[in-house]
């Protein structure tokens, strides 16, 4: 191999030697050659220039709007959407309360499912006005929901149940509904928990803390 | 180690149908991939629509990435596929990379022709006017931190291309630079 040649093979791995990507081999191959040509040590400089102003130049790109993951997630086509585990809900339901463990519980929560998907399809269909009467849900930290257009009733209702939450009036104009989430106080329901109600978007469409 | 096997396991979750394992794989990784694109495509809206649609492909075909290479090196590999064959349909698309490096002129304001003479700008202005070839493998190899390996799998050529490659668009730099008023001794 000439010299020339030589210079060349090494100035096309030096980027990655200063980048730290370079295997163990070509690493030895570059020190050596540098050791003994100490004038292409200002190629180091060059290339940790090149590298920096490239940093620059990507950052400046900036972020892409803050609705793109809206419209990935609203763009996913349902039938490619592989049907998830019908009750994998009711697994990880089980698996947070492991004081539940009698199986009673389990045929309890599975009809409270079913009767509430029942009158969740009813409420969908007929979209009567609704309200519980006064003093049946008073506890609990409320919520206003709308839920997703093509929303099934029944993922409605094992949404509802893995949040332990109830509906208690609605629709509201805008099809939004009041829920209750049984187990918690107002001062639990903070904007995590919001966030995590809204992660489920193909079940919900807004969702927002309610004054009451 | 461990974060390869944790992109591995969202693209298998990805793959039976996890929406939300899609949402964190977005999270961690959209800016990366919206970034590489622009810097392709030189257009903010384009790179956005781009940029879904890779997200899009990754929930479509997720069950055929194979984990041989890493989850980031698969994204930017679709991601890279994508951006070329966007600027093939936008065929107007001229790389007038001379004028992007221009020395300053009487017509300039005085924070442009400050910006001209300033060395790190006109640096950065020629990265900006290298052709989508040369972008793509100087900012998988600087801005990305590839080896070599991975950046041959985004760009699907050979190791020894990659290397040429990234070496052919340093001299291009240089040339621009020249165009520019900067000699910087090499090559």
């Amino acid at each position: 191999m000439t010299e020339d040649s030589e210079r060349e093979e090494i100035e096309k791995l030096l980027p990655w030697y200063v980048t730290g990507k370079l295997g163990l081999s070509d690493t030895s191959k570059v020190e050596r050659f540098l050791a003994q040509h100490p004038d292409a040590l200002s190629q180091l400089q060059l290339i940790g220039t090149e590298q920096q102003e490239t940093m620059r130049v990507n950052e400046a790109m900036g972020w892409p709007s803050s609705d793109t993951r809206d419209r990935l997630m609203a763009s996913l086509p349902r039938s490619a959407t592989p049907s998830r585990g019908r009750f994998a809900r009711f697994g990880q339901f089980f698996r947070m309360r492991p004081a539940l463990g009698p199986q009673w519980a389990a045929l309890a929560m599975a009809l409270l499912v079913l009767a509430q998907a029942a009158f969740i399809a009813v409420l969908l269909t007929r979209a009567p006005t609704y309200r519980l009467a006064a003093g049946a849900h008073e506890d609990g930290a409320a919520a206003l929901i709308a839920f997703a257009d093509d929303a099934r009733a029944a993922d409605i209702a094992r949404f509802l149940a893995d949040f332990e939450a109830t509906i208690v009036d609605g629709p509201k104009p805008g099809g939004v509904y009041k829920i209750k989430l049984r187990n918690l106080d107002k001062s639990q329901l903070d904007d995590t928990l919001l966030s995590k109600l809204a992660e489920h978007r193909d079940i919900v469409r807004i969702v927002l803390p309610s004054r009451d | 180690m461990g974060a390869v096997a944790d992109e591995a396991s969202l693209i298998a979750r990805i793959a039976a149908g996890d929406a939300v394992a899609l949402r964190v794989l977005f999270a961690r990784h959209h800016v990366r991939i919206y970034r590489f694109i622009r810097r392709l495509v030189r257009d903010a809206a384009v790179a956005e629509e781009l940029t879904n649609e890779v997200f899009l492909e990754i929930w479509r075909h997720a069950k055929s990435f194979a984990g041989t290479a890493s989850a980031l090196t698969w994204m930017l590999s679709i991601a890279h596929h994508r951006a070329i064959s966007s600027l093939r349909k936008r065929r107007e698309e001229s790389w007038d990379d001379g004028a992007a490096c221009a020395l300053p002129d009487a017509a300039d304001n005085p924070e442009v022709a400050a910006q001209k003479r300033d060395a790190g700008a006109i640096l950065r202005r020629c990265l900006d006017a290298l052709s989508p070839e040369h972008k793509g493998v100087v900012d998988l190899v600087y801005y990305h931190e590839m080896s070599i390996s991975e950046a041959a799998a985004v760009l699907q050529i050979p190791e020894n291309t990659v290397k040429t490659r990234l070496f052919h668009a340093r001299k291009r730099l240089s040339e621009l630079l020249r165009q520019a008023g900067i000699d910087r001794g090499w090559p």
